[in-house]
């Protein structure tokens, strides 16, 4: 998926309810509760946190394309796609970032540090410079290696061909897994800078950095199947064992213990509507979750027939049709409504 | 054991190179030492081989993130184990585990903010260290191109870590920066080793143009009729992509590199230079510190330098290997203008201290609002916690009089007739002896040794990541 794509695609979703930086932050993955409340309302969960280092310039860049392309209209408030952008045809994606939330780099740096290993050890040199200093990460990789006793040949080999063999299913094209095997190193091979992959493609180098990052969601999905066991390690806390924030977590858990929201906002020091707003992501999340403690029935069920009439997750075109239901019930409603149509 | 087998049994080398000998055996005498080296002569060795005989750790005062972790990677390279990184990027979970292990630590690397901290202060005073290292020690000179207030704090933790020894380290410095150096550490009777600023291996050349333009216009025939690998100091980052987007053009393998780059993008092309895969590098004054690349034939300066003493260390990336180099500096008439006003706007003017001393409870408002720059703030703070705010200005001004003067070496520099080997030595208070044959553009340049050889580079061309996969890894 090139970025453009990407912008468009969530841009589609969002359409005339969205200010057009609203997708800038669902690609940084910022855990705001707006963000992560448009998530689950507009079905963006591919794309949450795709480009956590997404430069600001770089997105209005891309922005002012589309402006001068006549891709956007001109509208001051919200997002507004003329008929070509919404009849552009975006090839199904792999993204998947709700659930790898930009740990697939800890991944990517994992790889990148034993494949330069190896590609030494396996040529009797011992010293080289690594790619990356951090050094948990240095930790973590070595002691990796000694665990799987990387200077048997004969391991050196699997991890080969597990990466070959994995690599080869995942689901993408095989230029992108090109890209992604160009930011690897090794022995008298370096890597290629992303404005070098991108000039070697006639792209642009937020294109190739997405395609990365596409390759990694589809690979990290064929590893998760557990039939290549060297690699299983590598996925060790890149996988998000619950779809929830941190936060949210321990919201939830203080709410399983009886406690009432006001509660839970004193408990933990954060302000009630930092709770409300894990609230609306636990009913995005959880189809069991209870809304009738905040909603009554009634109030509940018109909330989401006007959303479905109007066809509007606007809340404010919500709240002036039913001025007795706080923003609060009126987020949670559509949070829960989306998860159980 | 005499040095040499240490030296062997540690680290495998049969010889030291000039300098280091004297310098570690003043340190295993328990005296004090300033070495001046010039970058790339083995400096960190002074301190790694007495670290095997002292009882205690080595503190290494280092005042650059990047340097810092470049000197940790080389000493990990080296087969040293024992290595600590003590700065703001370490988390706080593995700063419990640092203070922990504090004592077991033969080298410990340490920011000097970190360092004036008084918690850092009691877990340092907790151990024994044998010996204090300031490395590039000319930072300490408030008349130095590279001053950094922090710096001078190092005094203040020398009595807490009951006085031990300490190493000054510098690749330059001038004998006024030597004495500042002796003061402000407080030693006594040291050793002080002056490396020959001299590299002889390294020729001088100064291009003049009218219009700036003119300079590119040059660099295309250079970059056609010359050989890299060379460096190509363009100023700021901007300048720096334009040149290379010039030269990639041209069909020359070349790349830019500074600071508003990704790290991993840094890295690779570090490693492209060093495999040999580019030919130029376009950069800021970014680049250099972690490279070592022996074969650097050319060092060009695309924008005037601020001082001397910086030209020089630039200068000094080039022909690591005794080989024949070149270094050019490009000027276009208005370039000391540009210079110079770029180095008075650094420094912090009379109403940015006023403010600071008026409003120290608002300090930290007072940059966020952009009433006074960051980089002044840090200065101007620093000296109102010794004197005040006139005293401070009056400070400053002298400082101000200072960077007068280097501009005006760097003035002299472009417009001279003279030697200019002989001109920067001199800058040095050192002599010229023996001038090399190939010395300077004012004494002669024979260009014909930086000829291009007409060698082909070769590169291997990989098509698919499976061919890239099994040229990372060629087994089975
Ligand atoms: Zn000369």
């Amino acid at each position: 998926m090139l970025f453009e794509e990407l912008v468009i695609s969530i841009m589609k979703a969002v359409n005339l309810e969205r200010t057009v930086s609203s997708p800038f932050h669902l690609i940084k993955g910022k855990k705001s509760g707006q963000t992560i409340q448009d998530i689950g309302y507009y079905r963006l969960h591919p794309y949450f946190a795709v480009m956590p280092k997404l430069d600001k310039n770089a997105y209005d860049e891309v922005i002012q394309s589309l402006f001068a392309r006549n891709l956007l209209r001109p509208n001051e408030q919200v997002i507004d796609l003329s008929e070509a952008a919404l009849g552009m045809k975006i090839p199904p994606s792999k993204l998947n970032g709700w659930k790898y939330r930009g740990n697939e780099i800890l991944f990517l740096n994992r790889l990148s540090l034993i494949v330069q290993t190896l590609s030494h050890t396996s040529q009797s040199v011992y010293s080289f410079d690594p790619v990356h200093n951090a050094v948990d990460l240095q930790a973590w990789v070595k002691e990796y290696l000694v665990r799987i006793d990387f200077r048997d040949p004969g391991i050196a080999g699997r991890f080969k061909k597990e990466l070959h063999d994995s690599l080869g299913a995942a689901n993408v094209a095989e230029e992108n897994k090109m890209m992604l095997m160009q930011r690897l190193t090794g022995l008298r091979l370096s890597g290629l800078t992303w404005e070098q992959i991108a000039a070697g493609k006639g792209l642009h180098t937020l294109d190739v950095q997405l395609e990365v990052i596409e390759t990694l969601h589809a690979w990290l999905e064929v590893l998760e199947s557990g039939d290549f066991p060297l690699f299983s390690p590598l996925l060790n806390g890149v996988v998000q064992r619950s779809s929830l924030t941190e936060s949210a977590e321990r919201t939830d858990k203080l709410f399983k213990q009886g406690l009432s929201l006001d509660e839970i906002a004193a408990v933990r020091q954060l302000k009630t509507s930092t709770i409300e707003d894990h609230f609306v992501e636990l009913a995005m999340n959880d189809p069991a979750f209870d809304y009738t403690v905040f909603i009554p029935q009634d109030l509940f069920r018109s909330i989401t027939k006007i959303s479905a009439q109007r066809n509007t997750k606007r809340l404010r075109d919500i709240k002036e049709m039913l001025p007795q239901a706080s923003y609060f019930q009126i987020r949670l409603a559509l949070a829960v409504k989306e998860d159980i149509s | 054991m005499k040095l040499e087998e240490l030296l062997f049994n540690t680290y495998g080398f049969t010889s030291f190179r000039p300098g280091q000998r004297e310098v570690i055996s003043q340190i295993l005498e328990g005296g004090d030492v300033i070495a001046l080296l010039p970058t790339g002569m083995g400096k960190s060795m002074c301190y790694q081989l007495p670290a095997h005989r002292l009882p205690g750790s080595v503190l290494i005062v280092s005042p650059l993130l990047s340097l810092m972790q470049d000197q940790v990677a080389q000493l990990k390279k080296m087969g040293e184990k024992s290595v600590v990184a003590i700065n703001s990027f370490v988390k706080q979970a593995e700063r419990e585990k640092i203070w922990d292990n504090l004592a077991s630590y033969r080298f410990i690397f340490i920011s000097p903010e970190m360092l004036v901290q008084p918690f850092v202060k009691n877990q340092l005073q907790r151990i024994r260290i044998s010996l204090l290292v300031a490395d590039e020690a000319h930072c300490i000179s408030q008349w130095g191109f590279d001053f950094r207030p922090d710096y001078l704090r190092i005094a203040e933790i020398l009595p807490v870590l009951g006085n031990p020894q300490v190493l000054a380290l510098t690749a330059t410095a001038t004998k006024k920066v030597t004495d500042e150096i002796m003061a402000y550490l407080k030693l006594k009777d040291p050793y002080v080793y002056t490396h020959p600023m001299d590299r002889k291996n390294i020729a001088y050349d100064i291009k003049r143009f009218e219009k700036p333009n003119d300079k590119i216009e040059w660099l295309k025939s250079f970059v056609q009729e010359f050989e890299g690998p060379g460096i190509i100091y363009a100023g700021t980052r901007k300048k720096s992509q334009e040149i290379t987007e010039l030269l990639l053009e041209m069909g020359l393998r070349a790349a830019y590199y500074h600071g508003g780059m990704e790290h991993q993008d840094r890295i690779f092309v570090q490693q492209q230079f060093q495999n040999g895969e580019l030919e130029w590098v376009c950069s800021t004054n970014a680049f250099g510190m972690g490279v070592h690349i022996a074969d650097i034939r050319h060092v060009i300066h695309f924008q005037l330098p601020t001082s001397i003493e910086g030209y020089v260390q630039e200068v000094g990336r080039a022909g690591r290997d005794g080989e024949p180099a070149l270094a050019t500096l490009l000027y276009a008439s208005g370039d000391e203008m540009l210079m110079e006003s770029l180095v008075m706007d650094e420094l912090p003017n009379r109403h940015e201290i006023e403010v600071v001393a008026g409003n120290s409870q608002e300090s930290k408002r007072l940059v966020e609002e952009g009433i006074v720059r960051e980089t002044a703030y840090r200065v101007i703070s620093y000296w109102l916690s010794q004197m005040t705010a006139e005293e401070t200005v009056a400070r400053i001004d002298m400082i101000r009089q200072e960077k007068i003067r280097q501009i005006d070496k760097m003035k002299k520099l472009v417009n001279l007739a003279g030697c200019i080997r002989e001109y920067l030595v001199g800058c040095f208070d050192q002599e010229v002896r023996d001038k090399p044959v190939n010395c300077c553009v004012n004494d002669g340049l024979n260009y014909e040794v930086f000829e291009k050889k007409k060698q082909k580079y070769q590169k291997s061309e990989l098509d698919n990541w499976q061919n890239r996969l099994n040229a990372l890894l060629p087994l089975g």
